[in-house]
């Protein structure tokens, strides 16, 4: 009981708190917590090459003031960007077409469908044996990537989009291309976007690893090379850069998600702020 | 007028030997174009039939059986750590409020970041072994199967636990009667997802721990410019993932009957 009064009294003290305070001051008590154990932890029992939070602190300022910290950005960050580009443009004409023209759509949708849930990561070695140790086979990689969810997602939303929109450009004699670009293309737009968000995290994935395998410069690379010298906290530099770069680039997706389609709810993979906001209740209390 | 009558013949429903004849077709087309440019195509390629043969021959010659084991191993640890581990992260994101308040922000930056990245931290922790290596894959695949247990457990309707408690039910009659057969659809729906991300989890970390299993195989090909190896292990791999999505689809299908039509 006496433990129950005491975790009340905390939770009203927090409740007084202002929301943006309140809503970040567990996070941040846990993250420092987290950090705590870690460095605890990895002195107490891991070799010292293991990267620890004073070590990655120390070495931050010296990385990312290097100019090759920012060239390896450079590369890999325009590498994604153009390849999200291409790879979205494509993926979004293919799927509309696939969506609403059924024949296309039976003739493609079980290649697109069996490539998109394969692994891509067993198709690298494969470009990087046809494309050879390069920059291309790197942007090849992540336009595939991106492509394929969002052909698949697109084609989704424009097959299922409501009969009561079609007849509607019926009514006002829509031409054809008003009616894939004026009616199904906004429909899909949430899919698409959707496809977009998946789309980058594999982007990520398959050029690191085209770079490790191809050994091409870039964030990747680096950060594979450093680790291999056992310089663990200046590799950690670059994961820590890594994530941002993806993390940002795909809250970015889904913000324009929200600010151009408010109505569509993703069901699966759901940012924190996106899942149902009530409290979870203490149950049979 | 007549514009719109051609349209509304494309719309005609078809039979479904049509749609079956556009699948095989399709396939068929794919196929053909593979053997037709693999013929001539150098060393960077082989055709659709030096790919089987290369198969047969790899399978016959014992290259095949115990890669497929070893990955196989690390296949079956994830997916098993992510069932017990997804469940267990899901429901308490769900229902423990001191526990989201303070790990959501982490689980989402653990699941949005590249995990490929993670992977020297990994190694540096538990070192090469399949330890490394399972728990890189699991951090691929467990994610799904935590959002959708945690979005499960969250859209219980309130009138649920009022009705339990109404009834007096006790904290583990509530779990055991209300909170998992409503979360088990769910449940399926995040391992139906699983099941074919945890074959990218174990192919991404052969491929960046050690290259012992299916991947070796494929840096092998790689290495050696053998097109017709590369080929040859990519089809089964992909082969694979197809039984893959299949078992996982099945599974949904023949443990919640009654839900596999909500999500796409």
């Amino acid at each position: 009981m006496a433990t129950h009064n005491r975790r009340l009294t905390l939770a009203r003290a927090v409740d007084g708190l202002p929301s943006i305070g309140r809503r970040a001051l567990w996070p941040v008590v846990t993250g420092l917590a987290l950090v705590v154990v870690w460095e605890v932890g990895a002195r107490a029992r891991l070799p010292a090459y293991v990267a620890r939070p004073s070590g990655i602190v120390a070495a931050f300022p010296s990385v990312v003031t290097t100019p090759l910290f920012w060239a390896d950005a450079l590369s890999t960050c325009s590498a994604i960007v153009e390849g999200v580009v291409v790879g979205t443009f494509v993926g979004a004409v293919l799927g509309l077409v696939m969506g609403r023209v059924r024949e296309v759509g039976w003739l493609l949708a079980p290649l697109v469908r069996s490539l998109y849930s394969m692994p891509l990561i067993a198709l690298v070695p494969i470009m990087v044996l046809w494309m050879g140790y390069t920059q291309t086979a790197r942007l090849v990689a992540i336009v595939v990537a991106v492509l394929l969810p969002v052909a698949v997602s697109t084609s989704d939303g424009a097959r299922l989009l409501s009969p009561d929109f079609l007849d509607v450009g019926k009514v006002f004699r829509a031409r054809p291309h008003q009616v894939w670009f004026g009616i199904a293309l906004p429909a899909a737009l949430p899919q698409l976007l959707a496809g977009v968000d998946i789309g980058i995290g594999r982007a990520f994935t398959n050029g690191v690893a085209v770079e490790v395998l191809a050994s091409v410069t870039g964030l990747g690379y680096q950060l594979f090379d450093e680790a291999q010298s056992l310089r663990d906290a200046v590799s950690f530099v670059y994961v820590i850069a890594l994530a941002v770069f993806a993390i940002a680039a795909r809250t970015g997706v889904r913000m324009l998600s929200r600010r151009l389609a408010p109505w569509y709810r993703p069901r699966e993979p759901t940012a924190p702020g996106r899942l149902r906001r009530e409290p979870a209740q203490v149950v049979g209390a | 007028m007549g514009g719109l009558r051609w349209i509304q013949l494309l719309r005609v429903e078809r039979p479904r030997w049509v749609q079956a004849a556009c699948y095989l077709a399709s396939v068929g087309l794919l196929l053909g174009l593979w053997q037709y440019v693999g013929s001539d195509f150098g060393v960077l390629f082989a055709p659709l039939t030096t790919t089987l043969q290369e198969l047969v021959t790899l399978t016959a010659n014992g290259t095949i059986g115990p890669a497929m084991a070893v990955s196989g191993q690390i296949y079956v640890l994830t997916l098993g750590i992510d069932l017990v581990a997804g469940v267990g992260v899901g429901l308490a994101l769900a229902r423990l409020r001191w526990f989201a308040a303070s790990f959501e922000p982490y689980v989402f930056i653990l699941y949005a970041a590249p995990t490929v990245a993670l992977v020297p931290v990994a190694f540096a922790v538990f070192g090469f072994g399949v330890t490394a290596q399972v728990v890189i894959a699991v951090l691929i695949s467990v994610f799904t199967i935590v959002f959708s247990v945690a979005e499960g457990a969250r859209s219980i309707p309130r009138i649920y636990l009022d009705v339990a408690a109404t009834y007096g039910s006790t904290e583990a009659q509530l779990w055991r009667d209300v909170i998992l057969p409503y979360v088990m659809p769910f449940l399926m729906t995040g391992v139906r997802q699983a099941i074919p991300m945890a074959l990218v989890g174990t192919l991404v970390a052969e491929f960046f721990l050690a290259a012992n299993g299916v991947s070796g195989l494929l840096i092998e090909g790689v290495t050696e410019f053998q097109a017709a190896k590369v080929l040859a292990v990519t089809v089964l791999v992909s082969a694979l993932a197809i039984v893959l999505v299949g078992v996982g689809e099945l599974v949904e299908r023949l443990l919640v009957p009654w839900r596999h039509t909500i999500d796409g």
